[in-house]
């Protein structure tokens, strides 16, 4: 039995203030990832998986409900607190790379590390470690506006594993690539999960990259409405995936 | 509609807009300030003491003018440049580029009329409060001098209406020029990373030597004159320019390469933003130093000859008392004082020629300074006149039928009587003769005496050295028949005040002069520094996403900032140490209290360091939750 590296229980989250023009973001939404999962989360536009993922990501607060990860309670948890664990547990990919284009590659990656007050040595041999899992050795030195955005995701995704995270968070990651960059990141991030054991957690509305995942949760209108499992290949369970999708859409229209 | 518009995003904009008003209504009301006492020709003409100054007025109202016109220049430039996006958006929305032109003329203007009514305003205020003070302190009457002052007003406003109405002009026809497109994607402009190499060092190598020579001149100025200075300028603005260019980036790029300090904290982050902004800011940066320099300069040169009046005056004078023909008022107010030292000397005075008596001279010699202003030493103590006098007659100043009938009294003895003696309005071109009690004795006329003292600290005693000042000039007047106010005494406190009244002026000007500079130095740094903030808010964004504690971040700023602002500091001040022997020509302590300039240059600086950090925090990052 594998251990859970995420457990979000209940959470709410509501939007402006009692009285006023309230939205329910999220209407009490529980899951759980394990250690090594590669967890897809999709749904439609305005679903709630933004703010699901703002909300595990520390950077915005539930309402209510409550969220562990790696077997930390961070609802309770102060301002400096949760900066810390952010740099400390979570890896992130963000859909436009979100590099320091003033800083090399080599200081995006190192920041984290650097944060944590570790050794410039050791810093070094962490970088040039991560940079060869992911074959980005050869622009180390350069600058963000210097390389591709394939270049660049990988520089980010670098970044996010650097300091061994509990889990990488992923915000579309493919969603500023063309197909070859898209599927060559996914393919790493395959390869991050199985065979150096990342957990990783995917925000997509993207079919093809979701059916890299090996679970999918569909949100709709703030809450869980399906899961699936890929049991099979990638491409049967790409089809899957649009049938879920198309049956979300169907409940759509029928309402 | 479209002023609605403009009039909200203007009160969002409402912090940048008042460090812009705060510096106008400096530069507004000093100017003003200066305008009550060089306009007032009615006050200045019947103080002729104060005359002296008006020119110093008038050149540090020219002075200010130009600053000003670049200050407002600039600023102007740099709150079009934070409204491009939203103007761009207007038009791409179907706005006339007419209208917002228009919008933006009337903008400016509006801006510009109400620092301008601030502006007199505050003006008023100081000129009533500080001017008089200032007057007061000189001891010279206040009447006739108004704080609200007509022609100063009008003279202030038109100035700054003309100004104001040309850069509305020119920024509204910038932006009627450029295109939306380039008005919406003003931001989006990637940092270019340029490396510097062995060409930079090699410019850095350059400014320094420029630096070394410029300040030579200014150190040998009394030997080069006016070339050392023109050269000496020269290469100290060119060098100061070619350091920022080359020398700062290599500095903070050394900073980046140093491993270890790079890879520690938010340092790589910090060191990154500094390096943009040292390869960005070169020529602001270059120019903040000069004008710190400028500033601190005006404040220093100014403290500095008013500090140096009493040493002058001692060069000068080796008596504190000086009276021909003492009168009672004379010996009681000499009571009053400490006097260490007192000897009278008799003349004779007729048609001719003063008489003095050779054996009162003899008697009691006197001394002379031994100081000069090119040879200052506080070492150099007076010394006794003692050549001897054997002849009959001795002459030191000759009428047209006395010349060459007599000897020359020896220079020792010249310098100390025409020093002490001669007053050449009294004297009404007649000769002044030092002879033998035989000769004295045979001589018709009236019988005179001066009487010379030394006290302990004669700026004690002002008040009673002014009384007699003023008992002499009006017996003088009565003599050479001229009136009063046109007389001149050569006593001792006569040079300290006139020299003291002068150089007040100038001190007075060169502080008002120098904070000017620095506010609007100060806000053009801050004003380039933030217009790059909306930039650098996805940076801060990320690091806070990554997990970078606030107060780390709030931390780098501080650091970053504080680098920027210090580089032009430390030239700038090494500037006015080095660039401050200039004056050591002409006066004889150049340094004296210089710390009451630095200190204030370092309080204004800190302030705007202080302001421009907490904007550019409101910009960068969220309020803490």
């Amino acid at each position: 039995m594998s251990t859970a590296v995420l457990e979000v229980k209940d959470v709410q989250k509501i939007y402006g203030t009692k009285g006023e023009s309230q939205s329910h973001a999220l209407k009490g939404v529980s899951m759980t990832i394990d250690k090594g999962e590669f967890v897809g989360i999709m749904g439609p536009s305005g679903s709630g998986k933004t703010t699901l993922l703002n909300v595990i990501s520390t950077l915005d607060r539930p309402t209510e409900g409550f969220i562990e990860i790696a077997g930390t309670n961070i609802t309770q948890m102060k301002n400096n607190q949760l900066a810390d664990f952010r740099s400390q547990k979570l890896g992130f990919i963000f859909q436009d790379f979100n590099l320091l284009e003033n800083l090399s590659v080599y200081e995006n990656i190192a920041l984290p590390l650097s944060l944590q007050g570790v050794p410039s040595k050791e810093i070094s041999n962490k970088v040039s470690k991560v940079a060869q899992t992911l074959g980005i050795e050869e622009i180390l030195q350069k600058y963000p506006v210097q390389i591709s955005g394939g270049q660049k995701q990988r520089a980010a995704a670098a970044r996010a594993l650097v300091h061994d995270p509990a889990i990488l968070l992923a915000d579309e990651p493919t969603g500023a690539l063309d197909s070859k960059n898209a599927k060559s990141l996914l393919e790493t991030m395959t390869d991050l999960n199985e065979n150096h054991q990342v957990s990783i957690m995917m925000v997509t509305h993207d079919a093809f990259s979701a059916s890299y995942c090996k679970r999918i949760l569909f949100i709709q209108d703030g809450k869980l409405y399906t899961e699936i499992q890929r049991t099979g290949d990638r491409q049967q369970f790409f089809k899957q995936i649009l049938d879920v999708l198309a049956e979300l859409g169907a409940s759509h229209d029928v309402r | 509609m479209l002023l609605k518009l403009s009039l909200s995003s203007m009160r969002k904009m409402m912090k940048d807009y008042l460090v812009l008003l705060v510096g106008l209504v400096i530069s507004i009301s000093i100017f003003y300030m200066f305008q009550t006492l060089a306009l007032n020709s009615d006050y200045t003409k019947n103080n002729s003491m104060i005359s002296s100054i008006q020119i110093v007025f008038n050149v540090g109202a020219f002075l200010l003018a130009f600053i000003t016109i670049f200050y407002i220049f600039y600023a102007n430039s740099f709150l079009l440049s934070l409204r491009r996006k939203e103007l761009g958006m207007y038009m791409v929305l179907g706005a006339k580029k007419g209208k917002i032109s228009q919008i933006l003329f009337l903008e400016t203007l509006t801006m510009g009329i109400i620092s301008l009514v601030i502006g007199s305003l505050v003006g008023i205020a100081l000129a009533s409060g500080i001017g008089v003070l200032l007057m007061n302190l000189l001891e010279i009457s206040t009447d006739g001098y108004y704080p609200f002052y007509l022609p100063a007003v009008w003279m202030t406003w038109g100035f700054f209406l003309i100004l104001f109405i040309i850069t509305s002009t020119i920024n509204a026809t910038r932006l009627a020029r450029a295109t939306e497109l380039a008005l919406i994607r003003a931001e989006q402009q990637n940092d270019q990373i340029k490396s510097k190499g062995i060409g930079a060092v090699l410019v850095a190598i350059l400014g320094v030597i420029l630096l070394a020579l410029g300040y030579t001149c200014l150190h040998l100025i009394m030997y080069l004159q006016a070339l050392g200075f023109i050269v000496g300028a020269i290469s100290c603005t060119i060098g100061t320019y070619l350091i920022f260019i080359s020398l700062l980036p290599v500095l903070v790029q050394a900073l980046k390469k140093n491993k270890k300090l790079n890879d520690s904290k938010l340092n790589a982050f910090t060191f990154a933003q500094l390096r943009f902004r040292v390869n960005n800011l070169t020529k602001i940066l270059g120019t903040v130093a000069m004008l710190i320099g400028l500033g601190v300069g005006a404040m220093a040169g100014g403290l500095a000859f008013q500090q140096n009046v009493n040493l002058f005056t001692s060069v000068f004078h080796v008596y504190d008392v000086n009276l021909h023909d003492p009168v009672e008022a004379d010996y009681e107010a000499l009571k009053k004082m400490n006097v260490l030292e007192q000897n009278t000397y008799r003349y004779k005075v007729d048609d001719k020629a003063y008489y003095y008596l050779k054996e009162d001279l003899l008697a009691n010699p006197l001394l002379i300074s031994t100081n000069s202003t090119q040879n200052y030493s506080a070492d150099n103590k007076p010394k006794l006149v003692t050549d001897p006098l054997p002849k009959e007659t001795y002459i030191i100043s000759a009428s047209k039928e006395d010349n060459g009938k007599y000897d020359a009294v020896p220079e020792d003895w010249d310098k100390a009587i025409s020093a002490n003696f001669i007053n050449y309005q009294m004297i009404e071109g007649k000769s002044v003769l030092v002879v033998d009690q035989a000769t004295y004795e045979k001589t018709a006329g009236s019988e005179h005496k001066v009487l010379l003292a030394q006290v302990d600290d004669y700026l004690k005693y002002t008040q009673e050295l002014k009384a007699m000042d003023e008992r002499q000039k009006q017996m003088i007047g009565s003599i050479a028949n001229v009136e009063v106010k046109d007389v001149y005494t050569s006593s001792k406190y006569s040079t300290y005040a006139g020299m003291y009244i002068f150089t007040s002026g100038t001190m007075f000007m060169g502080f008002f002069l120098g904070i000017a500079f620095l506010a609007m130095m100060a806000s053009c740094l801050m004003f380039k520094i933030l217009s790059g903030a909306s930039r650098d808010k996805d940076r801060y964004s990320m690091l806070r996403k990554i997990g970078v504690r606030q107060s780390l971040l709030v931390g780098s700023i501080y650091k970053e900032l504080f680098m920027v602002f210090i580089f032009p500091a430390i030239i700038g001040l090494m500037h006015v140490l080095l660039g401050m022997e200039m004056f050591s020509f002409i006066l004889l302590d150049p340094y004296l209290n210089i710390w009451i300039p630095t200190l204030i240059f370092v309080v204004i600086y800190a302030i705007y360091y202080y302001i421009t950090v907490q904007l550019y925090r409101g910009i960068v990052l969220p309020k803490e939750a």
